[in-house]
């Protein structure tokens, strides 16, 4: 898939996940390097702790090229229904997920190939300090 | 594979098994009356290892999906596939995966459900009358033609339903199934359907499903009872909807104890309704067992029973009657649509899938062997589609 079709069934998906939970406010952050893209999206409803792991572990499943190839192309357009983050934990390379001093959360997610390393990511480091 | 000797006997067995290779597949071809029950349960096994060997092949661990997918090759290789009309099939999903630069493990599951068109390989080297020389290449060339148009088919179906009919492939297949029998029709040649249903008694075959669903239910135990109970209790919660691997989204424990009991439900509904335990049958117990792991719980499966069954009450059908009892055991297919939308839309599911499955094998002349899944997908596409108009258009 086109590096542009993927990024928008990604944050399509990932929005309709926060959507759901009908916040005030959602921000999608998009900042993109050469070996790699790292894509925030943030939003100020209040989630519990429980909450916010569930979400951490649906989005770091095991990569699962099986699934990610066929039924991952679910993501982002077929929206009825539950949002499904598994969906997308199948095609990045990590993510983490963290409150935000209005209460929200923030979902980082990192997208690259097998050589990116995103703790190297220049943004990644600014964005959780 | 035993099972398969105990039953019959070495030699039958394997002679029947080499019988079942070179016969025709269309539906509704019993392999346990073809050959003999043995050779079937021998045609099971070698298809059931051609599954875990392409998936080994590709290093893809055993998980829901996967044994789904195994589980349903298995089913099916009692009626209408086999080794020989499974491998075109297989070759042509991978070669799809290489010409738009994957690696063949991205589209492993299209591969293996996707031998629900093996048939199309049988029909060509077996039916049509061509020289062997001929008809043995060319049914093997259009086996990979129609493996390379599965996965972009098979992608943009599931986009029609969007994950509530548990069998896309079945759709798939279906649609492309209606233009592969289409053109020997037009060229003249007769392709009706025909069904062979064996009503006769074998106690292996009696046994095969309670053996497998106890030895489930025993390893879900052995897991852990405590722990396999609560995952269970949590796994009847969700919807089922593509793609629900309950051995990750739950656990092991849960989805076996899911698997052995939800099977041995239906075995015992099959044994009510004096359903014969032949080929088809078990196909399609088989296909319950590995969709338990893979989005069919009991609860989102109750109310397509109800509605298949109030379609058979209301138009005074025999419920013994091949189809109707295919139509109970493969139109679990839409249980998504009952876990997400509730009982009346799984019901309604239920209702017209029986409504529409009678006609729907006729359509692509049995070349398809998921034809329930043919007619699960357009059910749930059509529901999905109403759903979907009045969720995204109604003024709040």
């Amino acid at each position: 898939m086109k590096r542009r079709e993927f990024l928008v069934h990604l944050i399509s998906e990932v929005s309709s996940f926060l959507l759901q939970g009908n916040p005030r406010k959602m921000v999608v952050s998009l900042h993109q390097e050469a070996d790699g893209i790292h894509l925030a999206v943030l939003d100020d409803r209040p989630r519990s702790d429980a909450e916010i792991a569930e979400i951490e572990h649906s989005l770091n499943t095991a990569r699962r090229p099986e699934l990610a190839g066929y039924y991952g192309q679910m993501a982002g357009q077929d929206l009825l229904g539950s949002a499904r983050l598994n969906l997308v934990g199948w095609q990045i390379k990590h993510a983490d997920v963290l409150k935000t001093p209005e209460g929200g959360v923030m979902l980082n997610l990192w997208i690259g190939g097998e050589g990116f390393e995103f703790d190297k990511f220049n943004l990644s480091k600014g964005t959780q300090e | 594979m035993l099972m398969a000797i105990l039953s019959n006997g070495m030699v039958p067995a394997v002679t029947g098994f080499w019988q079942l290779q070179i016969s025709p597949a269309r539906l509704i071809s019993d392999f346990t009356l073809m050959a003999n029950p043995g050779a079937a349960l021998l045609n099971v096994s070698m298809v059931g290892i051609l599954g875990l060997l392409v998936l080994r092949l590709n290093r893809i661990q055993l998980s829901g999906p996967s044994l789904a997918a195994v589980f349903t090759m298995m089913g099916f290789a009692f009626f209408g596939k086999t080794l020989l009309n499974c491998i075109p099939i297989i070759i042509g999903v991978s070669i799809s995966a290489l010409i738009v630069r994957k690696k063949p493990r991205e589209y492993v599951l299209i591969a293996l459900f996707g031998t629900s068109l093996g048939p199309i390989v049988s029909f060509i080297a077996f039916e049509l009358g061509f020289p062997p020389g001929i008809a043995l290449p060319l049914s093997f060339i259009i086996g990979i033609i129609a493996g390379i148009v599965l996965p972009p088919l098979a992608i943009a179906m599931l986009h029609l339903h969007q994950g509530y009919n548990l069998y896309n492939v079945g759709l798939t297949a279906g649609f492309i199934g209606l233009f592969a029998a289409s053109i020997p029709n037009a060229g003249g040649v007769d392709i009706s359907t025909f069904a062979t249903w064996n009503t006769g008694r074998n106690i292996w075959l009696f046994l095969l499903i309670p053996i497998v669903a106890v030895l489930a239910l025993a390893l879900s135990i052995a897991l852990g009872a405590k722990k396999s109970l609560k995952e269970f209790l949590s796994i009847q919660k969700m919807s089922g909807r593509l793609p629900s691997d309950f051995t990750e989204m739950a656990g092991k424990g849960g989805a076996l104890a899911n698997a052995g009991l939800l099977t041995l439900l239906y075995w015992f509904f099959m044994l009510i309704i004096g359903a014969p335990f032949n080929g088809p049958v078990l196909g399609g117990l088989l296909t319950i067992l590995g969709f338990s792991l893979f989005g069919k719980n009991i609860l989102n499966n109750v109310p397509i029973a109800l509605g298949i069954l109030f379609a058979v009450i209301l138009f005074g059908k025999s419920i013994s009657t091949p189809w109707i009892v295919l139509a109970f055991l493969f139109g679990t297919a839409l249980s998504p649509v009952a876990g997400e939308f509730g009982f009346s839309a799984g019901l309604l599911a239920g209702f017209l899938h029986l409504v529409l499955v009678e006609r729907t094998g006729a359509w692509h002349a049995g070349i398809n062997l998921y034809n329930n899944g043919f007619s699960a997908g357009l059910v749930a596409t059509l529901i999905v589609s109403v759903i979907e108009w009045y969720k995204t258009n109604i003024e709040q």
